[in-house]
């Protein structure tokens, strides 16, 4: 997989007008599926959504402000920017039996290839 | 001649710690400095080592940390003579196995804190530690006579 689009491509941005980081992600992948592993601290169950269209993957997550509403920051190190990540896959999955599920701020996709872009031997009459 | 790798980022970040001196969370550089700079290793903040962002309002002191994929039993949080310490046991699977390593921070806790309230949750992947200020330094109104 390699990461496509930079998020700050205006013709083809419909959403996330507002500038946002993109997170640590992993990929493995084997003949069968790819797994894709997203760190999301911070970012509930509903504030994900995960998009496949033309073999590109685009997640798009909302962080939670964790700090409790009336506090004053003294010492800032974490982003507070929403998250977004684009990536091209070069092998076509199916998207029918993709699943994905958020815990502990990680995000874990799998991605079944598709039957019909499997490696196949081809006999030689 | 053989060519080898610079990295800059290791040096970088031992001038970090001047930052904490100017708040009352002054305290000892990231430990977790020393422990290699391989940068796979690094989470996402600016100091590369267990980030944390320190809020106040007027009754606690809020330390939050990105944690992501791991699991409360991974976690743990220890004050000993009013130093913080968090430490976090990072597993991740790779294609030969699986891999472990541990990331750790250190702050120092000012004497205006209640040590016995001191309380952690772990949610969505951040680690917030909430410190009750102790009651001489919450803000106070002064009536005039």
């Amino acid at each position: 997989m390699t990461t496509c689009c930079n998020p700050t491509d205006t013709q083809t941005e419909t959403r996330a007008d507002n500038p946002t980081a993109k997170p640590r992600y992993f990929v493995d992948g084997t003949k069968e599926a790819y797994e894709v592993r997203v760190e999301l601290p911070g970012v509930a169950k509903d504030g994900v959504s995960v998009n496949l269209e033309e073999n590109v993957l685009t997640i798009h997550a909302k962080r939670k402000s964790a700090a409790p509403s009336e506090s004053k920051p003294l010492h800032r190190e974490l982003s507070d920017l929403d998250f977004t990540l684009r990536l091209r896959l070069n092998t076509e999955v199916d998207e029918e039996k993709m699943t994905a599920a958020l815990e502990h701020g990680v995000l874990t996709l799998r991605l079944p290839v598709k039957e019909t872009a499997k490696p196949r031997r081809i006999e030689v009459q | 001649m053989k060519l080898t790798r610079f990295n800059p980022t290791a040096l970088a970040r031992v001038s970090d710690f001047d930052e904490w001196f100017r708040h009352p969370f002054a305290g000892f550089p990231s430990v977790g400095q020393f422990f290699g700079n391989l940068p796979e290793f690094l989470s996402t903040g600016s100091t590369g080592r267990l980030a944390a962002d320190i809020h106040e309002d007027k009754d606690h002191y809020f330390a939050q940390f990105e944690v992501p994929g791991v699991k409360k039993e991974d976690v743990k949080v220890e004050l000993n003579n009013q130093l913080l310490t968090v430490s976090v046991e990072k597993k991740e699977k790779t294609s030969e196995g699986e891999r472990s390593y541990t990331l750790t921070r250190s702050v120092s806790v000012p004497d205006g804190v209640k040590p016995d309230g001191i309380a952690a949750k772990l949610e969505n992947g951040v680690l917030t530690v909430t410190l009750p200020k102790a009651e001489h330094r919450k803000p106070k109104t002064i009536e005039i006579a």
